[in-house]
């Protein structure tokens, strides 16, 4: 179906303006000028800003650089979240582009985790993609797959080949005819408190009243009636979840 | 871990394009991705590209700053020798990569050559293609035109052969009706016959008693038999009485039709045997002594001979006899009788009427050309034909007597000679035009045709030995007793002699005031000392010429009220006989 083609291609294909600025704590060895860039809402961010580390060491001393983190207003920024997902929970509502500070010491080792190099994102993806398939199908797609498999849909994330990933994808998105959808649909629920759930909410339907929340998934807010099923199919992130903001609504 | 509530089906029902739901995705994703990204992202490239410019310039000038202390003038001089060694090199490399495509520019065009010559070639093939697929075409064409003539031709073959068998059922229908015809008068003569026999037989009976037990009986008995010319000898006659009280005793009905066939086998048997032996004498015949001719001056006899017009007349060699031939398709046979014509016999079998008629030498046979394309042969002595020689193609004309053989001439043009012992066509002539008239002398037969030739053929070769130009449509031909004198009739009204041995006309043609040939088939005949023509004329006269004087001798008229269609002479010369269109005969002598 055209539409739901659509619907797979901009999910993808969904980027964010981004300005990275370095922390005014760094020594330089002269001003560093800020970078920006168009980040992938579906990618992570240690995949996406070799660029920016490049950017921002040419004005360091080697001796100075630590491991790189980004910030928020304030906010680390948990590297394992999806980029969209980061910027839907903390920034939806801000002025773009987005503004993020870079750093280079003082890791904060308790909000975030540790991502030396590519493949530990590639084993956070890929356990996620397991975990999503052991709800939807027992696990059973995703061990019929050869590893060549697994990293077909790897290299599709990581090099942004829309056509090579979901040609893969589309094993994990099927189901049986005889079954009206996927056993469980997989989703992470995140709230404004920076945690994220799996675990039902209720939210008060708050009809006749002022709307207190924002359901945003990919920066939309699709219409309530729509079919969970539908939605896991065509916006769940690569790595098979539907990831769920809840933010509150903009007072204004 | 069970997710929300919520419409569980995704494909099924839902899927259609018209879905709120899913419309409202796809615009806030539009929505999101303009006001995020699109507005972003030429700005993004753009600063990204200034960004790295900026650090180019950056690098070199930091380097610039560097390197300008350090580097000696050595350090230069060998760089710049380097560089020059490398633009030679370059160089060179260039000259070879210039050469490398000439060459390749070389080959190019004689790829392109062969390109363009395979063009033409293909150009070529493809017209002769073209041409190869008209002929085609036409040959299509003619090929189905072809089979269509053939198909038609089939058609018409079917159709012809339904219409050939259609005749054939008629002709055989014909031939049946006629066959019954026949029969049922064969029928009804024989049983004539057979109350005649009973007759004669009683009378034979009654007298027998009286005359058995005297020899003057007997030598009666001899007379009489001697007073019949029958050629029945005594023995026979004894035989014949000896059977007879046999045979009186089985009842008459059964017995009497067989009684006279099988006593007329017996006779025909012995006859049979006898005519050989008379034909050997044939130069003694008394027909070739010639006699003087009378001119014919009275008619002895005029009686109705026919029911319809008469063709032909002959006398036999003795002339005791006279045969006629008529439309209505008998032959009647005279009895010539102190000056009248008595009745004898009717001899038919014919299918169409009668052309011509003759006698055999002997006198016992008769034979007569049909309009049914054949010829029938006679014995006087029983009605119903002996032969019928079938094979001409139109009707036959003429049909004469010629030593053992018959020759006929046909309306198709062609004579044939017949073997009458076979009863086989022998010898055929063509003429290839309308034969009018036959004579036949020793081995030669003469045939008149309407192409005005009078042709002589070997009989014996069946060639045309002879011809010889007549002044019109000849449509008899007579030829005198002597065989030496032929009498021709054309249809310019005259008529003219010729002589045979010489194969020349002799004198003028005989021609009369008044005198008109009134047919195609118009029959004449000279006299047997040939010192005088006859000729029937359209006008009922009979014109008699005398031959050494070329004059007209005689013309008979008031006795035919329709135009004659045949003279005879007989062989004794005493009579003259004269037949017309309306069936009636007219016997004439001197006297």
């Amino acid at each position: 179906m055209a539409d739901d083609k659509d619907v797979l291609r901009d999910v993808w294909f969904g980027r964010i303006p981004a300005c990275f600025t370095l922390n005014q704590d760094e020594e330089t060895e002269r001003e560093a000028e800020p970078y920006y860039l168009l980040l992938p809402r579906v990618s992570y961010l240690t995949l996406v800003t070799d660029k920016v580390k490049k950017h921002f060491l040419r004005v360091m001393r080697a001796e100075d650089v630590g491991e790189m983190w980004f910030e928020y207003e304030g906010t680390p920024l948990k590297w394992h979240y999806p980029i969209g997902v980061l910027f839907d929970l903390h920034a939806s509502n801000s002025i773009l582009p987005w503004s993020i500070t870079v750093h280079f010491k003082n890791f904060p080792g308790q909000d975030l985790l540790h991502c030396m190099s590519s493949s530990v994102v590639e084993a956070h993806f890929m356990s996620s993609i397991k975990e999503a398939d052991a709800l939807k199908h027992k696990s059973q797609v995703v061990n019929d797959m050869q590893k060549k498999d697994h990293k077909q849909l790897w290299m599709g994330l990581q090099n942004d080949k829309f056509e090579q990933f979901w040609a893969m994808n589309r094993k994990l998105m099927e189901y049986p005819t005889e079954e009206a959808g996927f056993r469980y649909i997989p989703f992470r629920i995140y709230q404004v408190n920076g945690t994220h759930t799996s675990t039902p909410l209720i939210l008060e339907s708050s009809q006749g009243t002022e709307k207190r929340y924002q359901v945003v998934i990919h920066g939309i807010e699709p219409l309530m009636e729509t079919p969970l099923q539908w939605l896991s199919e065509h916006l769940s992130h690569p790595d098979n979840f539907l990831h769920i903001c809840v933010v509150p609504a903009p007072s204004d | 871990m069970k997710p929300l509530g919520g419409p569980k089906d995704s494909r099924g029902g839902t899927a259609t394009d018209g879905d709120p739901w899913k419309a409202h995705v796809l615009l806030q994703l539009r929505r999101r991705d303009r006001e995020q990204c699109r507005r972003f992202r030429d700005l993004v490239c753009a600063y990204s590209g200034l960004l790295d410019k900026s650090g180019a310039t950056d690098w070199i000038l930091a380097s610039g700053r560097r390197g300008a202390v350090s580097p000696s003038r050595a350090q230069l001089k060998k760089a710049a020798g380097e560089l020059a060694y490398q633009v030679v090199e370059r160089q060179q490399q260039m000259k070879m990569q210039d050469d490398v495509l000439e060459e390749q520019r070389d080959r190019l065009l004689q790829d392109e050559r062969r390109l363009a010559g395979a063009r033409d070639l293909r150009l070529q093939l493809r017209l002769r293609a073209e041409r190869l697929g008209e002929r085609n075409g036409r040959l299509k064409a003619e090929y189905d035109a072809l089979m269509e003539r053939q198909g038609r031709a089939e058609r018409r073959l079917r159709e012809e052969k339904l219409r050939g068998s259609g005749l054939l059922e008629d002709v055989m229908a014909l031939k049946r009706q006629a066959a019954a015809r026949l029969n049922q008068r064969n029928h009804r003569r024989s049983r004539a016959q057979d109350v005649n026999l009973q007759k004669e037989l009683q009378t034979a009976a009654t007298s027998q008693v009286n005359v058995d037990s005297s020899l003057g009986g007997a030598r009666w008995r001899c007379l009489a038999l001697k007073k019949k010319p029958a050629e029945k000898s005594p023995a026979e006659i004894q035989a014949d009485f000896l059977l007879l009280p046999f045979l009186r005793s089985a009842p008459a009905s059964h017995v009497s039709p067989r009684i006279p066939a099988s006593i007329r086998d017996l006779f025909e048997r012995r006859r049979g045997r006898s005519r050989p032996a008379a034909e050997e004498e044939e130069p003694a015949r008394p027909v070739r002594v010639p006699a003087a001719a009378r001119v014919p001056g009275r008619a002895l006899h005029v009686l109705e001979a026919h029911e319809q017009g008469v063709n032909a007349a002959a006398f036999c060699p003795s002339s005791a006899l006279l045969a006629s031939a008529g439309t209505d398709r008998v032959v009647k046979v005279w009895q010539v009788r102190a000056g009248a014509l008595r009745h004898q016999t009717t001899l038919d079998g014919s299918t169409e009427g009668l052309t011509c008629v003759q006698f055999d030498p002997t006198g016992h046979r008769i034979l007569a050309g049909s309009y049914d394309k054949s010829a029938l042969l006679w014995c006087l002595d029983r009605p119903v034909a002996k032969l019928t020689l079938t094979g001409h193609g139109r009707k036959v004309t003429a049909a004469r007597f010629s030593r053992h053989q018959v020759v006929t001439g046909s309306a198709d043009g062609t004579v044939r000679m017949w073997d009458l012992q076979r009863a086989a066509c022998v010898h055929l002539a063509q003429a290839s035009s309308f034969c009018s008239d036959v004579v036949c002398s020793e081995n030669v037969a003469i045939s008149g045709h309407f192409d005005r030739k009078i042709r002589l053929w070997d009989t014996r070769l069946s060639s045309c030995v002879r011809c010889l130009s007549a002044q019109g449509k000849v449509t008899s031909l007579d030829l005198s007793a002597d065989g030496r004198h032929l009498l021709s009739c054309c249809r310019d009204d005259g008529l003219q002699l010729l002589d045979v041995r010489r194969w020349s006309h002799r004198g003028a043609a005989f021609r009369a005031e008044g005198f008109k040939c009134a047919s195609d088939s118009t029959k004449v005949a000279i006299s047997p000392d040939a010192c005088f023509v006859a000729a029937g004329s359209a006008d009922g006269a009979v014109y008699v010429w005398n031959v050494s004087a070329g004059n007209l001798e005689a013309r008979l008229a008031d006795n035919h009220s329709a135009s004659v269609s045949a003279v005879c002479w007989s062989s004794s010369g005493e009579y003259a006989a004269s037949v017309d269109k309306k069936g009636r005969a007219v016997l004439w002598s001197d006297l």
